[in-house]
């Protein structure tokens, strides 16, 4: 009988219902679209820092600085094994670390950046999202301008000294020297170029761990590597990346504010309405109790209904939210563009929290109304 | 049955206060039908309200079936209500948005003798609302609301009918009607107490009571 009461109530008098909807539909497809979007933001953020370079690169100590800034990498070589020592040193802190071999060399009659990326390392026990390509071997990346010149699409077989390989993906333009790359595994690399075991370079990137204004992480970062690598040297870079990161946590936290704001206009839009509700039915509550409703029951239909319509805006906000993300959310995020996906999760906390948050922005109104003297009501008319 | 003994009613105002019923008393046997009579402010709804356990009197006891009804806890006298109590109002009390088969059913979702299908069809068909059955309150004439109104009240079947100038929106045609209803309430042996300022029940009372200003 309640449900039936509920129902029919809630369609008995649609306007207030569909407010009352529209509040809670508006707060949950904000919070939805708002986080769907902010992890977009986050990896693009990721994408963009990474863009700007690896902001740890530790190198052959002997290396001439003058030719690394010229060329972008060391031309000497450091065992693979370094990597290895760096993973197992507990006390240095990084987010996603991976080795590298870059050799020029002249592939059909061009010459060319062959550059071998080991898997990505993570900090044990630590879930990082990928940051660096993983590719696999037998498979190669090609740079926009030699895949340009040479006619080259994805699907391709190719042959690059003597190995036979498979062009996984073309890159976009960078208008940098990555436009004359060839990126495959660093295991092909190194049996390609006669250096087994060797690489030049370990990049290791953790812009999203450096916000803090008292560190000076260079410092650490040299005094631990020295420890662990006495035969390499680290470079830093980290300004812009941390710049960048720091202006992403100030929009975010600008956001939460706005969404805040937001979430108590619609709580005070929900309450307002309940109390609008409350009122029409006053009459309801005092004939409810005359055929014998304990106040009890007559509560559970005046929250019942603040959890339906909750249960449904919060069905309703996630959908529509999720859709707003992935309709505008490419458009601000140009380069992760593909990966704004539903955030399934959000839908449980959508039908849980949305509910919750409707009732009780209906719970004051609601108690006034239940413990009002019945007979009074019924005396009013 | 009904027993009131020394019944206090006193509304608080902001700056003042009104007496409603002053150390009230009163009996009505079982299977009695009352008439409570008096002019508009004279207590007659209170003192209807206090009996129906609906408003608590400031001081005095309030016997039903041998019930102090004050006594009982918030949720068994609501229960007490539901299964003793059939309450007939001036505006009909129906609510907008069920039908009439829907609002005689309200009170079935709370009291223990629920009726049975078969209950409802007799008593659709006694109060001649079977053709009106699925039809909303907006949708009926105000004898029909009425009818709907003693229906539910009739539903559980009540020891006590208490209505609140039942046929106060009523034209004399539908009034007598209304008032035939609760004189078979009355001679199947229920208790009948009937507020009104109007002269159409005391025909059909055993008693009557006249309120002024809180005195017999």
């Amino acid at each position: 009988m309640i449900l039936k009461l509920l129902i029919k109530e809630i369609l008995h008098r649609k306007l207030n219902s569909v407010l009352s909807l529209l509040a809670i539909i508006t707060a949950v497809t904000l919070f939805v679209s708002f986080f769907t979007m902010s992890e977009a933001s986050k990896r693009e953020t990721i994408r963009l820092t990474r863009d700007m370079g690896f902001n740890l690169r530790i190198i052959p100590k002997e290396t001439d600085m003058n030719q690394f800034w010229l060329t972008g990498y060391s031309d000497l070589t450091m065992p693979e094994e370094y990597v290895d020592k760096f993973f197992l040193y507990e006390n240095f802190s990084y987010a996603h670390l991976t080795a590298t071999l870059h050799k020029k060399v002249t592939w059909r009659n061009r010459e060319v950046i062959l550059t071998g990326i080991s898997p990505e390392i993570e900090p044990s026990g630590i879930e990082k999202t990928s940051m660096i390509f993983s590719i696999e071997p037998g498979t190669v990346y090609i740079g926009f301008e030699i895949a340009n010149s040479f006619g080259i699409t994805t699907g391709d077989e190719l042959d690059i000294f003597n190995k036979s390989f498979t062009v996984a993906r073309i890159l976009s333009e960078t208008g940098s020297s990555d436009d004359i790359r060839i990126y495959t595994s660093l295991i092909d690399v190194q049996e390609m170029v006669g250096k087994r075991g060797e690489i030049n370079e370990i990049k290791a990137l953790n812009c999203l761990c450096l916000t803090s204004d008292e560190i000076n992480p260079i410092e650490i970062l040299r005094n631990q590597l020295n420890e662990v690598l006495p035969d390499a040297k680290v470079i830093i870079n980290q300004t812009i990346a941390v710049a960048r990161e720091r202006q992403r946590m100030m929009v975010e936290k600008y956001i939460v504010f706005i969404l805040t704001f937001v979430v108590i206009v619609c709580a005070i839009w929900i309450a307002a309405l309940a109390i609008i509700n409350t009122r029409e039915r006053q009459r309801e509550t005092g004939i409810l109790r005359a055929v014998g409703y304990r106040i009890g029951k007559i509560a559970v239909l005046f929250l019942g209904k603040a959890l339906l319509l909750g249960l449904v805006g919060g069905i309703f906000g996630y959908f529509i939210g999720t859709g707003l993300a992935s309709l505008i959310g490419p458009e601000i995020f140009k380069i992760t563009a593909n990966t704004i996906k539903p955030v399934y999760s959000l839908l449980i906390w959508s039908v849980i929290v949305a509910p919750v948050f409707t009732a009780f922005s209906t719970l004051i109104p609601a108690s006034l109304a239940v413990t009002r003297d019945p007979a009074l009501i019924l005396m009013e008319e | 049955m009904v027993q009131l003994d020394s019944v206090t009613k006193v509304y608080q105002k902001k700056h003042s206060s009104v007496t409603a019923l002053n150390e009230f008393d009163l009996q009505v046997k079982k299977g009695e039908f009352v008439v409570v009579k008096g002019p508009s402010g004279s207590g007659k709804t209170t003192l209807l309200l206090a009996i129906g356990g609906m408003l608590r009197p400031t001081s005095g006891i309030v016997t039903v079936n041998g019930n102090d009804i004050y006594d009982l806890s918030e949720k068994k006298r609501a229960k007490f209500r539901a299964e003793n109590i059939g309450f007939v109002f001036q505006l009909f009390h129906l609510l907008p948005y069920l039908n009439v088969y829907e609002n005689i059913l309200l009170p079935d979702g709370v009291a223990a003798n629920r009726a049975g299908l078969t209950e409802v069809k007799e008593i659709l068909d006694r109060l001649r609302l079977t053709d009106r059955a699925y039809h909303k309150p907006g949708e009926l004439s105000v004898g029909e609301r009425q009818r709907t109104a003693i229906a539910r009240a009739l539903l559980n079947g009540p020891d006590i009918l208490l209505a609140d100038e039942p046929t106060g929106n009523l034209d004399s045609e539908n009034a007598a009607q209304v008032m035939d209803y609760f004189a078979g309430f009355h001679n199947n042996g229920g208790t009948v107490i009937v507020v009104t300022h109007g002269n159409e029940a005391e025909q059909y009372a055993d008693r009557t009571i006249y309120l002024n200003n809180q005195l017999l």
